[in-house]
């Protein structure tokens, strides 16, 4: 890290095994081998090519979670994405009913996302004295009203030309779903950017300080304007890939997803108020629950014990922090003693 | 200068600026459609949104301490449940019994938000998301995939039914209990003081901890109430009985004025701002506003009023630097 001048803020530490370990990160991964361990001792069909073929199902969320890290480390919040996808989903459904082409029904669906996000981001950004948990509790309001008023008395719609959108949810060369490959590509771009860019810098500075990232020239308007349009977008993305599992869409379409979205980010060790966290540990976090989902439903335990299960474990994983700072105090008073 | 200091008095007023919105609105719907304004009418708005009305007090003392609590509705479903089940099988049949049992439900789980917030140093939002899943899950469990009916909980829905008084004491008793303690009791101004400045609180002698474990106590039990409440009034308890409402119960405080950084807020504001929500649901159908299209307006009218009055905030705070600077 040192440069010409010799200065350096801090110096870089060598990544050891086990600093790795006592990282949030390295302890999901040995979770995530323990999950994986636990899975099979309590499921005979947990397989490869059984969680392979089951996964998608869950996968359309694990868009959002990632711009979603990028809005907690912003230090906001974003209550609307559920909403957002059931207005996109809903729209998808209509345009192709319509009779538009495929393209045209892609980018009528990433686009009214991109709008949703746009909408979110402006009302934010320029009225920064509101909290963003209030902006988007309204929006999330709105956006779910505007998809009930177009689905109508009905409440629901489906894709009547499902042979349309079938290639979303197919597979390549008979084993791997497409929605796997490019969740990846998302989660790949979007954890560099966040990782190693200027703009994903500049989140992290916005986050742990908003007034002293202005000063030093971050353009907190803009960056946090960005991430609530990626929102918005990502948002678009899973209701796309719900639509081509579900064929339709209907009035509680993507209900609750705004918070399980965010569970799995601050389980994975992205903090609410703003500045910590890697994206890395989201998507261990997220898989962590998709795989306990999973394997819980293959157990043929119900699907609300299955709430209680990722409750707990998340209220767990955000109280370890706090037993470990509390330790250490008491470490601190000890050797002091 | 008079024009000025008058301006000032209502912008200033955060309740004023509540009654002038509620007498608009009221008027507006009035004109439409004149059977709004019947007694009947008036009542029942009170009695279909006592639940949010009531979780309203909580969640304003909740907000005043800079929290957030969207474990409500889950509580109240697993409150409701627990006596639905309990009256279903005839275990207990006690009106006031069952209430007291939800209460003590509700209490428990308030307080064990408020022994993680507090003792854990965890986010509130994060805390009681986890327990909004949990409390719904063991909604479901305590029901075994069971209902009860209007049939099995008769004897209780006779306090919450239709032209009964019942609902509506427990509003008034509320909110005068509320209205008191906020603003007459030490322990009422202790929550103030924590919202505005924990550290300078926790400086001057207040027991910051142990004032958050009572506001999240106090939360749950009035979740508690509403669950029982809501069986009676619904003649229903299901699992997934009010789900999704908790951000009905935050919008009421918002528009009401609660600040979500804390120390800001009152009980008057937080009856007014839920009233709106109320008639907003309420008086929609009536003046022919199809029921498809209620959240929209609902939604368009929480952004409102909550750019509203950053906005007459952002006129006062110019207002006075002009008059620094002269």
């Amino acid at each position: 890290m040192a440069g010409k001048s010799g200065r350096s803020i801090k110096a870089e530490e060598k990544l050891t095994a086990k600093k790795l370990l006592f990282t949030w990160e390295g302890a999901l991964i040995l979770l995530f081998i323990a999950v994986n361990i636990f899975n099979m001792s309590i499921s005979q069909s947990y397989t490869f090519a059984n969680v392979l073929r089951e996964m998608p199902k869950y996968l359309a969320e694990m868009f959002m979670v990632l711009p979603m890290a990028y809005i907690l480390v912003l230090g906001d919040i974003d209550i609307s994405v559920g909403s957002i996808v059931c207005l996109t989903g809903t729209l998808t459904c209509y345009i192709s009913n319509a009779g538009a082409p495929f393209p045209v029904v892609i980018l009528g669906c990433l686009g009214t996302g991109l709008l949703c996000g746009a909408f979110n981001g402006f009302i934010t950004t320029s009225f920064p004295e509101l909290p963003s948990m209030i902006t988007t509790l309204g929006s999330q309001i709105i956006f779910r009203g505007i998809a009930e008023i177009s689905l109508g008395g009905g409440g629901s719609v489906s894709y009547t030309n499902t042979k349309q959108i079938m290639p979303l949810s197919t597979k390549l060369g008979k084993t791997v779903p497409v929605i796997i490959l490019v969740v990846m590509l998302a989660a790949v771009i979007f954890t560099v950017v966040l990782q190693r860019t200027t703009f994903g810098r500049s989140l992290y500075a916005i986050g742990s300080n908003k007034v002293s990232a202005f000063y030093a020239g971050v353009d907190v308007k803009r960056c946090r304007f960005i991430a609530y349009v990626l929102m918005g977008f990502m948002a678009g993305m899973c209701g796309l890939f719900l639509t081509a599992y579900t064929y339709g869409a209907n009035t509680t379409t993507g209900q609750g997803f705004e918070m399980e979205v965010i569970a799995m980010c601050v389980f994975g060790g992205i903090a609410s108020t703003g500045g910590k966290g890697t994206l890395v540990g989201g998507i261990i976090a997220g898989l962590i629950i998709t795989l306990l989902r999973i394997a819980l439903g293959q157990a043929n335990v119900n699907s609300q014990m299955i709430l209680v299960i990722v409750g707990a474990l998340l209220i767990i994983a955000v109280l370890i922090p706090g037993i470990k700072g509390r330790f250490d105090e008491l470490k601190k008073l000890r050797a002091a003693a | 200068m008079e024009n000025r200091s008058l301006f000032k008095k209502i912008t200033g007023s955060r309740e004023a600026l509540l009654t002038f919105v509620l007498l608009v609105l009221g008027i507006f719907i009035t004109v439409l459609n004149p059977t709004f304004f019947s007694p009947v009418n008036i009542g029942q708005i009170f009695r279909n949104n006592a639940l949010t009305m009531i979780m309203a007090l909580g969640m304003l003392c909740v907000m005043l301490t800079a929290g957030i609590d969207i474990s409500i509705t889950s509580t109240l479903a697993f409150a409701g449940m627990s006596i639905g089940m309990l009256t279903k099988y005839n275990i207990v049949n006690n009106t006031f019994l069952l209430f007291l049992i939800a209460m003590v439900i509700g209490c428990f789980c308030g307080m064990l938000n408020g022994l993680i917030i507090s003792k854990g140093k965890v986010a509130p939002i994060i805390c009681t998301m986890g327990f909004m899943y949990i409390w719904r899950g063991m909604a479901y469990v305590v029901g075994n995939s069971q209902f009860a009916s209007g049939e099995d909980v008769r004897e209780f829905a006779e306090f919450g039914k239709d032209g009964t008084i019942g609902p509506y004491i427990i509003l008034i008793v509320c909110y005068a209990l509320f209205f008191w303690m906020l603003k007459w009791t030490k322990f009422g101004r202790k929550i103030y003081a924590v919202g505005s400045n924990a550290e300078a609180a926790r400086i001057s002698g207040i027991n910051v901890d142990n004032t958050l474990i009572s506001v999240y106590t106090m939360m749950g039990t009035l979740a508690g109430l509403a669950g029982a409440l809501s069986v009676s009034i619904y003649a229903s308890a299901q699992p997934n009985m009010q789900y999704g409402r908790e951000m009905d119960v935050i919008a009421a405080c918002v528009i009401g004025g609660v600040s979500m950084s804390g120390g800001r807020g009152s009980v008057a504001g937080t009856f007014l701002g839920a009233l709106i929500i109320s008639i907003i649901a309420k008086a929609l159908p009536l003046i022919n506003v199809p029921s498809i299209a209620q959240n929209t307006v609902k939604g368009v009218i929480i952004l409102f009023v909550v750019i509203f009055n950053v906005i007459t905030q952002r006129m006062v705070d110019r207002q006075n630097l002009e008059r620094r600077e002269m």
